[in-house]
């Protein structure tokens, strides 16, 4: 926050101190999925998130790049309400999920949870068996019978490409993974109430190189059948698997585009700095 | 660190160091520096802190090890059966006991007038301190006393004799002396030990005979005839003592109060009959001195000849010296027999501590920790929380009285049983009572120990789950608590360990010093919460420092505390067992 400061005392705002959002995204051919229209996020009194405005591509990955505290991951939980559990949170402006806006009022957060799938950080099994794991989303909606479970654990582990190291230990304890699969496994609990949206936050960073291509892999797969949004760390993950990518820099969206314009020919001079690793 | 670096510390620097460099300048030689593996001053080197810590731990350690190791040996001790000695004194006066213990001590100016010289000189000699022995001997009813202190000086010859037995009564304690009668079927019969076992047992059977007709079939009867006295009343308050309906209940009642009246004579007449026959098989007891004493055989529970015992039969009646410890009811005022009432009522009272305990605790942790809205107030409460539990146990034992017997008891006595008025039914101390407040004294502990449980779930965990689109609640319910459990479980030992262990509380909330009967009885509705109990620890107190002889009372301290000991090891322990079977489940949940 102390750049922001400083960038606003030395060089003069432009108009509305907002810099516009350059906008060159790939279509997708299928509308979008997501529409976030000027949306704005505080917590407490720091504004997290400034005039956010871009709108995702249904069946495209979507990959949000930006330095550390850009507000990446924030945009990403707010899609699914998960900064809710934040105290002292506020927002305004609109995100829209066919039409209908997640912020508005009545709206059923879990419910709206159940079409957003989400991938953390650190892989975050829990302590049950594979199966377990994988049917909990179902079995919180009070889904007990089981030819419906098992036939959702073997599509799900199935997509999310673990299907053949799984299917033998289905019903051992879900800790004894390796960390790659621990990811993929929470790529097919994710996957396994059958959302429009999968949200991905870093899904490899804390993986080694080989889990990370197979995990990158599998989004390569997946592509098409969900609209992915995935926050990363890694430019060149974001150029390997993304279709558009959206630059962040200090709470704003400064370039939304399709990922091979953004990473070669920029349109604009600070996500070309970013880009070619001037700063960041 | 390489030495020239050293030389580069400024002098505002850690002194220590810079001590060091100084140290490392003066020893440099013409062909480069010699290099020291070590040098620091004591300051900064930690070994005198790690004696001083170490020391510290074997200190604790040798304190709890030689404190276990007393208790366990003089509880283990106890039961061991002792020789009994025959002591001619100096003044010509024959006594018979068992050792217990002796020690040094100064006879005064009055004992030493009357020695002879040579003693005199010999004590003077010793600093003016001369040995004595204290032996138990037994036979209160006819000394008016249990023990009696014997200085070595007095004595003039100790001997071991074989005839001399150990008796174990039902009532006055144990006697120590001959058997010179047997009495069976009111004829005098020959004493041999096949005889006098094969009698004794069938004395006993006779005995236990007795004790179950009245305890249990006639104890019955009384409380359902008690009952219809209860309803008669119940009636005549509730309908009007004039009007039809109560007329007729009473009548019902009445009826019912006759049969049973009916089967308590018969009862009544078998346990006379059995009674009748019982006194024609007597024994006849002499002390040393010649004085007798005439008992019924059935009225003693275990004798044996001290002094002839081979090892196989010490063993045996040390283990059924055990054995009526753990599985009897007390006698002589608690100083002898068992102290089954008490185990009972220990664990009855600990187990009802803990159904009241657990939902109370981590429902109240479940609030505080992830629904409240943490502010000035959940500090306030949680602070508050803490401070309970330094309050004094007394306090809440003065609070479960007022509260809990007086004011809540009270209330249910008027509304519930206002036919058994003035005398109170929950409106005084019981073992509801006594575990509500000891849930209460414990549920400080309960609630921390929860809380921490809780706050130490990942947050990733709980994103996931919510995640998933589970609701909060959902959350709490398949990940939170399962994960938390294993902490949960070390707050309820915690607790169990403080309320097993608690006495002062309890003396004014339902521990009575003899309870004669349990909380769980074969008498409908079987599980009796109203009643006082006894409890170990209060047993403790009580043989030992309340009883009209705590001399034969210090025995049944050091075995007490072993069985405490012992219980609240093996509580705690099943509950540990249990946690660390959670604990391997949710083992190796984060990285």
């Amino acid at each position: 926050m102390a750049t922001a400061q400083t960038t606003a005392q030395t060089t003069p705002p432009r108009s509305d101190g907002i810099e516009p959002t350059v906008y060159h995204p790939r279509e997708g051919g299928q509308g979008s999925a997501l529409d976030i229209r000027n949306f704005n996020l505080w917590y407490g009194e720091t504004q997290a998130l400034h005039d956010t405005t871009i709108d995702v591509q249904k069946g495209l990955v979507t990959a949000l790049i930006g330095p550390s505290g850009c507000g990446k991951s924030t945009l990403l939980r707010s899609l699914n309400r998960m900064n809710d559990l934040v105290d002292g949170l506020r927002v305004s402006g609109e995100v829209k999920v066919d039409g209908f806006d997640i912020y508005g009022p009545g709206v059923d957060v879990i419910a709206l949870r159940k079409r957003m799938g989400m991938v953390f950080q650190k892989p975050n099994p829990f302590a049950m068996s594979i199966y377990d794991n994988v049917t909990y989303p179902l079995r919180v909606d009070g889904i007990t019978k089981k030819s419906i479970l098992d036939d959702t654990v073997e599509r799900a582990l199935r997509a999310a490409a673990l299907w053949d190291e799984a299917r033998d230990r289905l019903y051992t304890s879900a800790l004894g993974m390796s960390g790659g699969q621990q990811q993929r496994l929470c790529i097919a609990r994710a996957v396994a109430s059958d959302p429009e949206v999968l949200l991905m936050d870093e899904p490899c960073s804390a993986l080694d190189p080989i889990a990370t291509a197979k995990i990158e892999n599998l989004i390569a797969d997946l592509r098409g059948q969900y609209s992915i949004v995935i926050v990363t760390h890694s430019m060149s993950q974001a150029a390997r698997v993304s279709d558009n990518t959206a630059f962040m820099y200090l709470g704003r969206i400064i370039e939304y585009g399709a990922t091979d314009t953004v990473f070669t020919t920029p349109k604009v001079a600070r996500t070309n700095d970013y880009v070619t690793g001037r700063f960041g | 660190m390489s030495v020239s670096q050293e030389h580069d510390i400024p002098a505002s620097g850690v002194t220590g160091l810079a001590g060091i460099a100084a140290r490392e300048a003066t020893q440099q030689t013409p062909r480069g520096r010699r290099v020291r593996r070590f040098s620091a001053d004591l300051s900064a080197v930690g070994e005198p802190a790690l004696w001083a810590f170490g020391g510290a731990l074997a200190l604790g350690i040798i304190l709890i090890a030689g404190f276990l190791a007393m208790i366990a040996w003089n509880g283990f001790a106890t039961f061991w059966p002792k020789p009994v000695e025959r002591v001619e004194l100096t003044s010509g006066e024959v006594l018979a006991g068992v050792p217990t213990r002796g020690g040094p001590y100064r006879p005064g100016a009055a004992v030493l007038d009357q020695l002879d010289a040579e003693t005199r000189a010999a004590i003077a000699a010793n600093d003016g301190f001369a040995h004595r022995t204290l032996y138990q001997t037994a036979n209160f009813d006819l000394y008016g006393d249990d023990f009696r202190w014997v200085s070595d000086f007095e004595v003039a010859g100790i001997t071991r004799p074989d005839d001399f037995f150990y008796i174990e009564r039902q009532q006055w304690g144990v006697f120590i002396g001959r058997i010179v009668g047997l009495e069976v079927d009111g004829a005098a019969v020959e004493i041999t030990p096949d005889r006098l076992a094969r009698e004794h047992r069938a004395a006993r059977q006779r005995f236990a005979a007795i004790r179950g007709l009245e305890r249990g079939d006639i104890g019955r009867i009384n409380a359902l005839i008690e009952r219809e006295r209860l309803a008669i009343r119940r009636a005549e308050i509730r309908l009007g003592e004039e009007s039809p309906e109560a007329q007729a209940s009473i009548a019902e009642s009445q009826a019912r109060i006759a049969e049973l009246q009916a089967e308590f004579e018969t009862l009544q007449a078998r346990a006379s009959a059995i009674r009748a026959e019982d006194r024609t098989t007597r024994i006849t007891l002499e002390e040393v001195n010649g004085r007798q004493v005439e008992t019924e055989f059935s009225q003693i529970v275990r004798f044996f000849p001290a002094n002839t015992l081979s090892l196989t039969e010490k063993i045996g009646i040390y283990l059924s010296r055990w054995w009526e410890f753990v599985s009897a009811e007390p006698r002589e005022a608690n100083t002898q027999g068992g102290v089954l009432p008490a185990i009972f009522g220990t664990v009855a009272m600990t187990l009802l501590m803990v159904v009241f305990v657990a939902p109370f605790g981590v429902i109240t942790a479940l609030y505080l920790r992830e629904y409240a809205k943490q502010g000035r107030l959940t500090s306030i409460i949680r602070i508050s929380v803490n401070n309970l539990a330094g309050v004094p146990s007394i306090v809440y034992g003065v609070f479960g009285l007022g509260f809990f017997a007086y004011a809540m008891g009270g209330t249910i006595d008027q509304v519930f049983f206002p036919e058994a008025l003035p005398n109170p039914t929950f409106g005084k101390g019981g073992i509801l009572w006594a575990s509500l407040t000891l849930a209460l004294l414990t549920v400080p502990v309960v609630i921390v120990a929860t809380e921490e449980a809780l706050s130490a779930v990942p947050r990733s965990m709980r994103e996931g789950s919510l995640a998933c689109g589970a609701s909060k609640w959902q959350t709490i319910r398949y990940i939170v608590l399962p994960k938390a459990m294993p902490g949960i479980m070390t707050g309820m030992i915690l607790a169990m360990a403080r309320g097993a262990g608690e006495v002062a509380p309890l003396m004014l909330v339902g521990v009575v010093k003899l309870a004669p009967a349990l909380p769980v009885d074969g008498i409908a509705p079987f599980i009796h919460l109203d009643r006082s109990f006894m409890h170990l620890g209060f047993h403790i107190f009580d043989v030992g420092f309340q009883s009209r002889n705590s001399e034969a009372g210090i025995p049944m301290v050091f075995v007490t505390t072993v069985l405490l000991l012992t219980l609240i090891i093996t509580m705690n322990a099943s509950a540990i067992y249990i946690r660390n079977r959670l604990k391997r489940k949710y083992a190796s949940g984060e990285f």
